[in-house]
């Protein structure tokens, strides 16, 4: 291995980019179908093993420390251009794989946090985990079929959100309308960062 | 678990070596592998090995290789660590995307996303 040859693939590896985003909310909010709406692959769901030592990280009840288990994850991806990517990364649902979610999110741009009216209570731990983490997140609220239409303001209320953060109406089954969500997202966390 | 059958788990454990985790330094699964070195026997590489090679001469990110093999990320993360440890692919340490974003890359982002 040439030394100059490294040097070279670096500087060009230095200038790719990926950027990533989380997509979080509770079980059959629509997460996967979001991530299918705009990635330009279909989304890839994956099923992680998972090592005794990673269950064991966040589960101190012993109960699954001895076991090899999977997870899954769906992604997507949106070029940009060449050597520019958006990565959505759909956060697995359940509580005892929180240590994946710590995974996901180092070096996340933001997040979004996908809300159902109609159980609202089933996104406050993924609010919690990115305002604990200064992560920025923009809550999406799904409009699903027949579930009562709420204003963007009486859920910023019960989700005790201040007044900075992002709250839409959206339906994830809509391209254009998850556009705006993500439009929204990258906006609201380069504020502060870069000056637009 | 236990009704589950265990054999796809079996056979990618065992392009690992049953190893769960990469060796080295952890990557991200974003993090961009560029290729910087080939063996020279190429044909004696498994597969996935050479696959990886020739994916990499573009730098790509992890979960697009996880892609391109059809293999579950932290597999692949696994082959990855391998292919680095043997000097064969680089693998960036990814900066918080906060810090790597600059205005131009930004406007870049969302010109892109209304595009789509």
């Amino acid at each position: 291995m040439g030394y100059a040859a490294f040097e070279a693939a670096t500087g060009e590896a230095a200038s790719a980019l990926a950027i990533k985003i989380l997509i979080a909310g509770g079980f059959g909010v629509g997460k996967t179908t979001m991530v299918g709406a705009i990635s330009e692959i279909r989304p890839l769901h994956t099923e992680e093993l998972l090592s005794d030592r990673g269950i064991g990280v966040d589960d101190t009840s012993g109960v699954e420390s001895k076991t090899t288990t999977t997870v899954a994850l769906d992604f997507g991806r949106i070029t940009i251009r060449d050597g520019l990517w958006l990565y959505l990364f759909g956060t697995p649902g359940q509580d005892r794989f929180w240590f994946m979610w710590d995974e996901l999110s180092v070096g996340a741009l933001g997040a979004v946090v996908l809300a159902d009216t109609r159980r609202l209570q089933d996104c406050f731990p993924a609010v919690d985990y990115f305002e604990q983490r200064g992560i920025p997140f923009v809550v999406a609220v799904n409009c699903f079929d027949g579930a009562k239409r709420h204003e963007p303001e009486k859920v910023r209320r019960a989700l005790g959100l201040g007044t900075a953060t992002p709250v839409l109406l959206t339906d994830v089954r809509d391209r254009a309308s998850v556009k705006e969500v993500l439009t929204t997202l990258v906006t609201y966390a380069v504020e502060g960062v870069v000056t637009v | 678990m236990t009704s589950e059958d265990p054999g796809p788990l079996i056979r990618l454990f065992g392009l690992t070596g049953g190893r769960a985790r990469p060796q080295g330094e952890a990557f991200d699964l974003v993090a961009i592998v560029t290729t910087i070195g080939m063996p020279f026997e190429p044909a004696e590489l498994i597969p996935e090995h050479l696959a990886v090679l020739t994916l990499c001469r573009r730098p790509t990110p992890v979960a697009d290789v996880a892609v391109h093999l059809k293999l579950p990320l932290n597999i692949t993360r696994v082959i990855l660590g391998d292919l680095r440890r043997d000097g064969f692919v680089a693998i960036d340490r990814p900066k918080p995307a906060a810090q790597t974003i600059d205005e131009r890359i930004y406007r870049e982002v969302l010109h892109g996303l209304r595009s789509l």
